[in-house]
């Protein structure tokens, strides 16, 4: 009788993907190159199937997952029986060789849907085709040198179960997929400009084709990276979200230049400027991608997070100085297709704005990836060791992200081609206004340090920004119909979906940057031994050591104290914090927290604790309003989503209308 | 013409390669920075032996104790596999010098509470020069220590002339303490 | 002469010194700017390693003795050097990281001022056109349905 062996058949379904796309991508461009619209199709339908064959390699991955068939290598070395389900469901991308499985196959889905939905134009066939490309690589990747389904002779009776840190909270089930789907996202528009500088079509054609896909990817990759951010606050037991860690300072470039991208493309879209700038920073922001994660897959540089290295880590070089050096080469061959003809009216206008936002998002992109690099630079120079950590990075980018503030609140209040004087004052003369109230007041309330003084300035100044935006888009309207604000305001925000998402993700930014300011800022760590029994005090709050317990469930064995958290007397919590044992793998500290909107409070074990200890160690911290990132990380989801949800609208002629006034001068 | 446009991107790939092509065959990033220590006095240490040393040495060593003499002091750790490898180098070599005018002491850190797991592998390699462990850590802050297994070599006036991280090799404990006892 | 301790009171007592010491909130503002020296890319602040917990207990003992965060910082670069300090000190070659984003700020900023002074200047010339460009530009509005400019400051969607 046949068995079914799920590892063979994994395989075949990963090397089956990998022919696909590669036929895919040598079909297509051939179609391309020849205008062959039978070939073209045929590569399409290669896309379609290729993420047919890859889903169902994921489905048999999923299958031996949860079936425990530990003839399966992947299976054998990073699950356990004994873990719940929804564990093994999220083994699939809780090590090196399933995270890329995971990823090659989101990519798959994303080629497969741009060849399905996307619009004929000169630009698709190429697009998909190099789609294919990456995907060619990936799936090599699986299939050559990390594939998962190899198949053990001798299986063992159970694995070691995947690294105790992810399974220790459900947050990993989603911060990783948030990520890979931010950076396939942002592989679409790369694909775009590729085919736009290989056709000789560098207009604005590429953007606009991928508009929804950038602002998908950046939504994606920021939903990422905060929830990235919640998972090390709420797991890693010291009370901090971000530390800039070379792991996330790699998530954090291309994200930078995305950001930079999607500002920078409106300036295209409106003026024809910056053709070959927002090239560059697609070129760039995908190059990134693939960048960081050499960087954390090879050990090079020394992260906490690091994945086990591997034949993968060259192997992702090598794919990154191939994209760099094909991607920038033909960039520079195409020169002489992509140099604009540029003007500018005046430096004080929105089209002024959006340049500075390009120079601050790149400078920052440049201090992370300097102060990440740095150290390998200087050791592969002098042979010195030297250390760059999170001071540096704080103190070079704080003033930037400042600036940032800044030019949010002012820009999208400028108008193009040049701002109106009295205008300008006046709204100057608000946003100043509230910059001043807000800030003063702060200072007042004690707030005495320069960055959270600063910000709370620049958060009443955004709030006064956004105010007078709203204002300027409903005052008239409200005039001309005589609705009530909140019809128009409805009417508004339906009209203009990307002007009102845009207003709900800077709103959502503000809220996260005085979490941030706060939260860094102002925080009090403290560890503290209690004897069962006694309390401690600790920042106005009572600590009361009542209890200790010890819990064993299938999956783990679990330790810790019971803490009753009161204040001026009155009760407020019970807090737990615990050590998780996960099968033979070291202990791992679960910090309790409490949610306040004003602050957080942090209880995480710094002691083991039996039936017989009498006392306990805690490493206390409070975070003022440090819960504000994550709500502020959820409203900026939310803005985009909602830009995106509308229908895409195409630019009215209104530029050619001054070019003709001027022509007539 | 083609190939001056390509020149820009193409430099700046091979640079990018050449420095994370270093990177890939360094190996671990953090070894072997050199010590802060080097050419200065050695910090002093009080270390609490295992029993098995305690008929010879006392219960505790302190530098004091050693003054006048060269030393090799050796950090290691039970869960730390080169040093399983540099143990019998280790032996060795003491057995072949504890009648000059050296001392080795091996310490064992970043290993609280491990006793037993100190004494087996001290039992596994039998070995006799004295041996401590370091539960607080606080002698391996004053060393400068950065990971396991590291190896200071300090001359008669009690001076770091050399730290070795990663386990020892017999060409290395020749020449060291060649220079050492000259 | 030798204490006749037995090893595993002293044991004890080294254990009881890192566990069970408190440490106030400017203990961990001091280790967040060391690197934890057996961790990867870790401060004593962050990290839970033994080397880590006992740096923490250096630093409370030694601000109780009242020394200064110059002097703390002293202590540990004695033994560890430059490398111990998560901020690199302003001096050696640390200075390039420091100057770098500078430098490279600079020359963006002037690279992007000179760019934009051409395109002030590209904007203050007329444009020419032929009166056949001319008519398909007023064909292509008519088309269009010219829209008016909403109010500066208000620009409708972009």
């Amino acid at each position: 009788m046949m068995e079914l062996q799920l590892g063979p058949l994994g395989s075949a379904g990963v090397f089956l993907a990998f022919g696909l796309a590669l036929y895919g991508a040598v079909a297509g461009m051939l179609g391309a190159q020849r205008r062959d619209a039978r070939l073209q199709t045929s590569a399409r339908l290669a896309a379609v199937a290729g993420f047919i064959v890859s889903t169902a390699a994921v489905a048999v991955m999923q299958a031996a997952l949860l079936t425990d068939d530990f003839s399966v290598s992947y299976v054998a070395t990073t699950s356990r029986i004994a873990s719940p389900t929804w564990v093994k469901v999220v083994t699939l991308w809780a090590a090196l060789e399933g995270s890329i499985l995971l990823w090659a196959w989101l990519l798959s889905g994303y080629t497969a849907l741009l060849a399905v939905t996307a619009p004929l134009s000169p630009l698709r066939p190429w697009a998909v085709s190099i789609m294919q490309v990456v995907q060619v690589f990936f799936f090599g990747v699986v299939a050559f040198l990390a594939n998962p389904f190899e198949v053990l002779p001798v299986p063992p009776l159970d694995g070691p179960g995947p690294n105790e840190l992810l399974q220790n909270h459900w947050m990993m089930a989603v911060h990783p997929v948030l990520m890979y789907l931010g950076f396939v996202g942002l592989t679409v528009p790369f694909a775009y400009a590729m085919a736009a500088l290989i056709t000789r079509r560098p207009g604005t054609e590429w953007m606009t084709q991928t508009r929804r896909w950038t602002l998908t990817g950046w939504g994606f990759l920021s939903a990422a990276i905060i929830a990235g951010g919640w998972w090390s606050y709420e797991v890693l037991g010291w009370g901090g979200y971000w530390a800039w860690d070379p792991v996330e300072n790699v998530s954090l470039m291309p994200w930078l230049t995305a950001t930079a991208l999607i500002h920078s493309v409106q300036v295209q879209e409106r003026r024809r400027m910056l053709k070959p700038w927002n090239l560059v920073l697609v070129i760039t922001t995908f190059s990134l991608s693939i960048l960081g994660t050499f960087l954390t897959r090879s050990g090079v540089v020394s992260s906490v997070h690091a994945f086990g290295s591997g034949p993968v880590g060259p192997a992702f070089l090598v794919f990154f100085l191939f994209v760099t050096l094909v991607s920038f080469g033909l960039l520079a061959l195409r020169w002489d297709d992509v140099r604009d003809r540029a003007d500018l009216d005046s430096v004080v206008s929105r089209e002024g704005s959006f340049l500075g936002v390009n120079i601050l998002f790149v400078a920052l992109t440049f201090a992370v990836l300097l102060g990440t690099l740095f150290p390998l630079v200087v050791e592969a120079v002098s042979g010195d060791k030297v250390t760059i950590g999170a001071p540096f990075f704080d103190q070079v980018t704080l003033p930037l992200w400042m600036l940032v503030l800044a030019l949010m609140g002012i820009g999208p209040l400028l108008p193009w081609r040049r701002a109106e004087q009295q205008r300008l004052t006046h709204n100057l003369a608000w946003l100043t206004g509230a910059f001043v109230v807000a800030g003063g007041l702060a200072w007042l309330l004690g707030v005495r340090k320069v960055y959270p003084a600063l910000t709370v300035g620049l958060a009443g100044y955004n709030l006064m920004s956004l105010g007078l935006l709203l204002a300027g888009a409903l005052v008239p309207r409200l005039r001309l119909a005589k609705r009530s604000a909140f019809a128009v305001l409805r009417s508004y925000a339906h009209e203009s979906r990307r002007r009102f998402g845009s207003m709900i993700v800077h709103f959502g930014v503000v809220v996260i940057a005085v979490g941030v300011a706060f939260s860094a800022g102002y925080r009090v760590d403290q560890q503290i031994r209690i004897d069962f029994g006694e309390s401690a005090e600790f920042d106005g709050y009572t600590l009361t050591a009542v209890d200790r317990f010890v819990e064993r469930t299938p999956q783990r064995i679990s330790s810790g104290a019971v803490i009753e958290v009161s204040r001026d007397g009155r009760p407020v919590r019970t807090m737990t914090p615990r050590l998780n044992v996960f099968g033979d793998s070291r202990a791992v500290p679960t910090p309790a927290v409490m949610y306040r909107p004003s602050h957080d409070l942090y209880l995480n074990l710094n002691s083991t604790v039996g039936p017989t200890t009498t006392f306990v160690v805690l490493r206390v911290v409070k975070s003022p309003l440090v819960t504000w990132i994550w709500i502020g990380g959820f409203i900026l989801v939310i803005g985009t989503a909602y830009a995106l949800g509308g229908s895409t609208r195409t630019v009215p002629a209104r530029a050619t209308v001054r070019a003709e006034e001027r022509a007539q001068a | 013409m083609m190939l001056k446009r390509l020149l820009p991107p193409l430099v700046v790939v091979v640079l990018l390669g050449a420095l994370f092509a270093f990177g890939l065959l360094r190996g671990a990033p953090d070894r072997d920075i050199e010590s802060a220590l080097l050419g200065r006095p050695a910090p002093a240490f009080e270390l609490p032996l295992y029993e098995r040393y305690q008929p010879d040495f006392g219960t505790v060593l302190t530098s004091a104790d050693l003054q006048g003499k060269a030393l090799v002091v050796n950090f290691w750790a039970s869960w730390c596999l080169p040093c399983y490898q540099e143990a019998p180098v280790l032996q060795a070599y003491w057995q072949e010098y504890q009648d000059a005018d050296v001392v080795f002491v091996g310490i064992q850190t970043q290993d609280r509470d491990r006793l037993n797991e100190g004494r087996a592998f001290l039992s596994q390699f039998g070995l006799s020069f004295p041996n401590g462990i370091d539960n607080d850590s606080s002698i391996s802050v004053d060393w400068g220590l950065y990971g396991v297994p590291e190896t200071f070599f300090v001359d008669r006036d009690g001076r770091v002339i050399h730290k070795h991280a990663g386990p020892v090799t017999a060409e290395l404990m020749d020449a060291k303490l060649r220079e050492l006892l000259n | 002469m030798r204490r006749f301790v037995p090893l595993l009171l002293l044991l004890l007592a080294g254990l009881a010194l890192a566990q069970q010491v408190q440490l106030e909130a400017r203990v961990f503002e001091i280790a967040r700017q060391l690197r934890c020296p057996s961790c990867v890319s870790e401060s004593v602040a962050d990290s839970n390693s033994p080397i880590s917990q006992q740096m923490r207990v250096l630093i409370q003992e030694q601000l109780e003795q009242g020394r200064s965060e110059e002097e703390i910082f002293a202590y540990f670069q004695g033994r560890y050097g430059d490398w111990i300090m998560l901020d690199p000190p302003k001096r050696g070659i640390h200075l390039v990281a420091w100057l770098l984003p500078v430098i490279v700020a600079v020359l963006a900023l002037a690279t992007v001022a000179l760019l934009v002074r051409r395109w002030l200047a590209n904007s203050r010339k007329p444009i020419e056109a032929t009166p056949e460009e001319l008519e398909r530009v007023r064909r292509q509005l008519g088309a269009a349905g010219a829209q008016p400019d909403p109010a500066p400051g208000t620009d409708g969607d972009i």
